[in-house]
């Protein structure tokens, strides 16, 4: 079979000028199919429910609803995108988020102020990160299996700071408003999400750093031979996921008001569902911003229009795997057909 | 009795190029058999003709008097051919059971496998090799003859037919002496039994201390075949190269040397030892050497991809070991071989494949211009003769000699003062090779100090002001002025004992 390979490869390296496969000007009045078809799909989950369930479906307060429960999901699958660009997985970001939620409340219980809490939440999740990193890094552990091992214990951290109970008094009321209080009609975790989601469009597309994650994730080796501090790179990747795991985790604390051991782990196949099929969208074949948030609004819409319909409550993990394996599976026939 | 192997006029083209031609050959039972050539000589394609990957224009093969099927691998292995290639085809983490139960299956009682069973029939197997070792071991954990000694294994015990030739692929290649040793009485013992032995081989020691007869291709047509016996080294290689070596002058680049750009002294890695390299200002230095030699390597080491002893003096500066972002930052470029594992990323576009070495050029008010970013990568892409020539095309959609450019493009943009190109022209084809020839000779003019790696030794005298000549990981040979031909080269990477003439 080695053999085999080193017959193929000449024939396919050694055309002389391959045609461009398509003329640049077209792509330009094309309507995209492929790189918005994300947005056709949630135009058309729209207009559907619209005219089924035009009452209840198509109004502000639902509208409300599906932006402020998806902003947390939304502030975590983002965090995951800087690993998963620098071909790391993090799975240990439901943990942080849960652990941070743990912390923040059990500092308020204890008297402790909430500005102080957040610090420490943050400060957490980027110590969580920098362990993932150094297992990962200098252990050269495999990032699923060293990040799933972390989760493990941050659950345990979980249950050890709550002593497994729930935790819901000495809250500070000004705690709440972060994660309560109304902007313009909408919820501020959803303004979190957007100030979130600027910035980190503005790291991966317009400065040099998103540039070597990419790299990284693309082909760490070529990165290295290209002068990228590879090491440092997914250092960092790891560090932001655990930072705004963190960060997420106290938004969610000051939405719930309470905190329970296990607050996290409903959080992590969403992100990363949003993650893999936002690859799909905008830049086909690369985790990004625009297309993860796309990706997160399209399915709760989806899910938000059945449960109207009155769709028994299972649909919702039904409609979020099906949609999820069919568009990657989808994704990956356009590429090897580009290919 | 009847010949092992006969092959009669066996022709083979390649797109309009002669790979073989008219080619016949014999080999007996028990004979141990060289073949030897120049790349591209037509030895690979004869023997993936007898595997059955190529179909031959025009010629037949006979395996123990009986026509051979060609054109299809399961009819030459049931005629009795047997192939064991240079990377042995070994799954490293699984033991010798496992991997011989690759060619012959498992013997199962009642669907389940007796693993006592199988591990006492591998044993044998070895034995019968002359080999003894724990079949249990993985095969990633033993010697590097042991692991041959697996692979030939396999090839012999495959189910079906009784083999009747035996086809090895540089066998010792990477070999220590003493392993090489123990590698020859193994095939001096499947000889024995009356199988015959064909090997391919550009080392020179192999042939001699191996082979009985032995067989030149050169430029697709059989040269001669004849007993090693009574062959000198400098006969065998005037046969492989089809020229004497002194017949050749020609009027070799005469070097301007400038300030001395790289210094390296004792440097060692895996396979080198104890090298020392300068290259100046504006010259283009070659260096020169069959695999194993230490070539491979040299150029990771030189940039810090891979481990090294040694000093490195760029520019008279100190240089890290093993940080390529430091080499980069004190102005060397790489251009490494095997561009889709080393250099090239397949899923990005051109312009960040180019920019990626030095995006912050394109940084204003703490925003990477892409508008900037893509002038610039246009105006190299034209000047390389990149096509298509898009900036927004991905990397995986261009053919292999526009890749290569690209990441040329990506080094010269950042202006080095030393330039590492190793295999730059591979898997490339002919005009991109000579744009690309182009580029480094202008990159030269401009006082760039450029260190070549190549087994293309054609492209070394093409390119350089002078070669280095690696063997066993010393340089044996520094060839420059009216001797640098590429059969200088040749013969100076596989000769045994030639006296160093720098």
């Amino acid at each position: 079979m080695t053999v085999n390979d080193q017959a193929a490869e000449p024939v396919a390296t050694e055309q002389p000028d391959a045609p461009p496969a398509e003329a640049p000007t077209k792509r330009r009045f094309s309507l995209g199919m492929d790189r918005f078809s994300g947005l056709y799909v949630w135009a058309a989950l729209l207009i559907i429910f619209a005219i089924w369930v035009p009452n209840l479906f198509l109004t502000a307060s639902n509208a409300r609803i599906v932006a402020g429960s998806e902003a947390i999901t939304a502030i975590v699958a983002l965090g995951l995108i800087v690993p998963v660009a620098a071909g790391a997985f993090d799975l240990s970001i439901a943990g942080t988020l849960g652990l941070s939620v743990c912390i923040i409340m059990w500092m308020q219980e204890n008297g402790y102020s909430w500005v102080l809490g957040i610090f420490v939440c943050l400060l957490v999740g980027l110590l969580v990160g920098l362990l993932n990193a150094f297992v990962v890094v200098k252990l050269k552990v495999d990032s699923f299996i060293a990040t799933l091992g972390m989760s493990s214990i941050l659950v345990a951290a979980c249950y050890w700071v709550t002593d497994g109970q729930q935790i819901v008094s000495g809250i500070s009321p000004d705690f709440l408003v972060l994660g309560q209080k109304l902007v313009f009609g909408l919820p501020l975790p959803v303004f979190y999400m957007i100030g979130l989601a600027v910035i980190l469009w503005w790291l991966l597309e317009y400065t040099p750093v998103g540039r070597y994650l990419y790299a990284v994730g693309g082909n760490p080796q070529a990165a290295r031979l290209a002068g990228v501090r590879v090491d440092r790179i997914t250092t960092g990747a790891f560090m932001l996921s655990g930072l705004i795991a963190a960060f997420a985790g106290v938004v969610l604390a000051a939405k719930l008001g309470s905190a329970s051991p296990d607050a996290g782990t409903s959080y992590l196949l969403p992100a990363f569902s949003a993650v893999f099929l936002g690859a799909t969208q905008i830049k086909p074949g690369r985790v990004n911003v625009l297309g993860t948030l796309i990706a997160i609004f399209l399915l709760a819409t989806g899910v938000k229009g059945l449960q109207l319909v009155g769709t028994p409550s299972y649909v919702k993990d039904l409609f979020n795997g099906l949609a999820l394996i069919i568009a990657v599976a989808l994704a990956a026939r356009t590429a090897r057909r580009r290919a | 009795m009847t010949s092992a192997l006969t092959v009669t006029g066996m022709t083979k083209t390649f797109g309009g190029q002669r790979a073989l031609d008219d080619v016949s050959l014999t080999v007996e039972p028990g004979e141990i058999r060289a073949l030897v050539g120049q790349n591209g000589c037509g030895k690979s394609t004869l023997i993936k003709i007898l595997a059955g990957f190529h179909d031959p224009d025009s010629g037949s093969a006979e395996v123990g008097g009986t026509a051979l099927t060609l054109g299809s691998g399961p009819a030459s292995e049931a005629a009795g051919l047997r192939f064991v290639h240079q990377d042995l085809g070994l799954v490293g983490n699984l033991d010798t059971v496992d991997n011989l139960a690759l060619g012959m299956g498992y013997r199962s009682y009642k669907g389940a496998i007796r693993w006592s069973d199988e591990r006492k029939r591998a044993q044998e197997a070895l034995r019968s090799l002359g080999y003894e070792f724990d079949v249990r071991r993985p095969v990633a954990s033993l010697a590097m003859s042991e692991r041959t000694a697996v692979a030939i294994a396999r090839a012999l015990s495959a189910s079906g037919s009784e083999p009747k030739l035996l086809v090895l692929d540089e066998p010792t290649a990477n070999l220590p002496a003493v392993e090489a040793q123990r590698l020859y009485q193994l095939i001096h013992r499947v000889s024995a039994t009356g199988l015959a032995v064909l090997f391919v081989s550009h080392h020179f020691d192999e042939v001699f201390e191996l082979a009985q007869t032995v067989t030149v291709l050169r430029d697709g047509r059989h040269v001669i075949t004849r007993p090693v016996e009574g062959l000198t080294e400098p006969d065998l290689v005037e046969l492989v190269i089809g020229r004497s070596l002194e017949e050749f002058h020609h009027d070799a680049k005469a070097a301007e040397k400038g300030a001395v750009v790289l210094d390296a002294t004792e440097l060692s890695g895996e396979a080198v030892h104890g090298m020392n390299l300068r290259v100046h200002a504006g010259e283009i230095v070659g260096v020169a050497g069959i695999t194993g030699s230490g070539r491979e390597e040299l150029a990771g080491m030189v940039f810090g991809g891979v481990w090294r002893e040694g000093e490195i003096l760029m520019q008279g500066k100190h240089l890290h070991r093993m940080r390529p972002d430091l080499s980069m930052a004190m102005g060397i470029g790489l251009v490494p071989a095997e561009r889709h594992a080393n250099a090239a990323f397949m899923a990005s576009s051109l312009r960040e494949n180019v920019t990626l070495v030095e995006p912050g050029r394109h940084v204003r008010g703490w925003v990477l211009r892409q508008r900037s970013e893509r002038t610039d990568v246009s105006a190299w892409l034209e000047k390389l003769d990149v096509r298509p020539r898009n900036t927004e095309f991905n990397m995986a959609q261009l053919s292999g000699g526009n890749q290569q450019k690209v990441v040329m493009a990506r080094w010269l943009r950042k202006e080095p003062k030393l330039l590492i190109l190793d295999e730059p022209t591979q898997g490339v084809d002919v005009g991109a090779k000579a744009d690309i020839h182009r580029l480094i000779d202008e990159a030269a003019t401009l006082g760039t100090g450029v260190l070549v790696t190549s087994t293309d030794h054609e492209e070394l005298v093409r390119l350089c002001h002078r070669v280095l000549v690696l063997r066993k990981g010393r340089v044996v040979d520094e060839i420059f002025g009216p001797r640098l031909t590429s059969e200088t080269i040749t013969a100076a990477t596989i000769g045994r004992d030639q006296p160093n003439a720098a």
